[in-house]
């Protein structure tokens, strides 16, 4: 069902995509502005996605459910990338700036 | 064929290759002062990414990936950042903030992560050693999205109405008279 002739083991995939993912982490705590922040986490939502496709593709008996969660995760990002750059373009409406740490007006 | 007197296969190449172009371009993406600049390295590596889903033999996710991700999320990233900075004003370029303690909160999340990796034994046991040669393609997803998985996929779609209606309601000026 499967054949190794690829030479390339999960392990390869998984650390990918673990590396991804701690790429992600160091951006979304370095960054100030909203949009990058963003970027961030679009990077983790995709190294999240590299560990369902590949165990989705690697399993002994190997599953549809891998590609059908990843498109699930992808429909949500574009929702939330959606929803979130309005909200950062309604927030620069109102006060010019999109720094996460200087914004206060949403607090109570 | 033989690199450096490794004996390699074309698909490793490839990983290597496709790996390197992702990594290399999300650390980019987090460190680039230039917000705009970050974004477009952002669709760098989305696209290494759908290169990746090609060596997983998964082609259709590929496509989704460079359609939705590359395409649209990119788009839209960029089209915010020309929205919410004035290009020629300080500001447009950000400072890295904190860098050694979150460089150190990574590295030990990745330490942990890779631990967990090289060293579980459920990763032997439940993988093959290549991926799967079976008919995973359009097909498949196509069936598993429309019969085990349909009411996910009809929630999913209210979600992305839901998710369009309400960015267009935030994003709408609400008073005309102002900027």
């Amino acid at each position: 069902m499967s054949h190794s002739a690829y030479g390339i083991p999960i392990s390869w995939f998984l650390t990918v995509g673990a590396l991804l993912f701690c790429i992600g982490l160091f951006g979304m705590m370095v960054r100030r502005s909203a949009i990058g922040m963003l970027l961030s986490i679009e990077l983790m939502l995709n190294a999240a996605n590299i560990n369902l496709l590949a165990f989705g593709s690697y399993l002994r008996v190997p599953t549809i459910a891998g590609q059908v969660f990843a498109i699930f995760v992808i429909t949500l990002a574009a929702a939330e990338a959606a929803i979130g750059l309005a909200i950062i373009i309604n927030i620069y409406r109102l006060e010019l700036h999109i720094e996460a740490d200087k914004i206060t007006s949403m607090k109570f | 064929m033989t690199i450096l007197g490794f004996q390699v296969t074309g698909y490793q190449v490839a990983f290597v290759v496709l790996a390197g172009i992702t990594l290399g371009s999300a650390a980019l993406v987090v460190l680039m002062p230039n917000i705009l600049r970050a974004a477009l390295f952002l669709g760098l590596t989305l696209l290494g990414v759908a290169g990746l889903y090609v060596l997983m033999n998964a082609p259709f996710l590929a496509a989704v990936q460079v359609m939705i991700y590359v395409g649209a999320v990119t788009t839209m990233i960029i089209l915010a950042v020309f929205l919410s900075h004035r290009v020629m004003q300080v500001g447009f370029t950000q400072a890295i903030h904190n860098p050694v303690f979150a460089f150190a909160a990574a590295a030990v999340m990745f330490i942990f992560l890779f631990m967990t990796v090289a060293n579980s034994l459920w990763v032997k046991d439940i993988c093959a050693a290549g991926p799967a040669n079976t008919d995973v393609g359009v097909h498949a997803v196509a069936y598993a999205l429309l019969q085990p998985y349909v009411f996910p996929f009809e929630m999913a779609s209210l979600v992305l109405l839901v998710a369009l209606i309400g960015a267009v309601v935030i994003a709408k000026e609400d008073r005309p008279g102002e900027p």
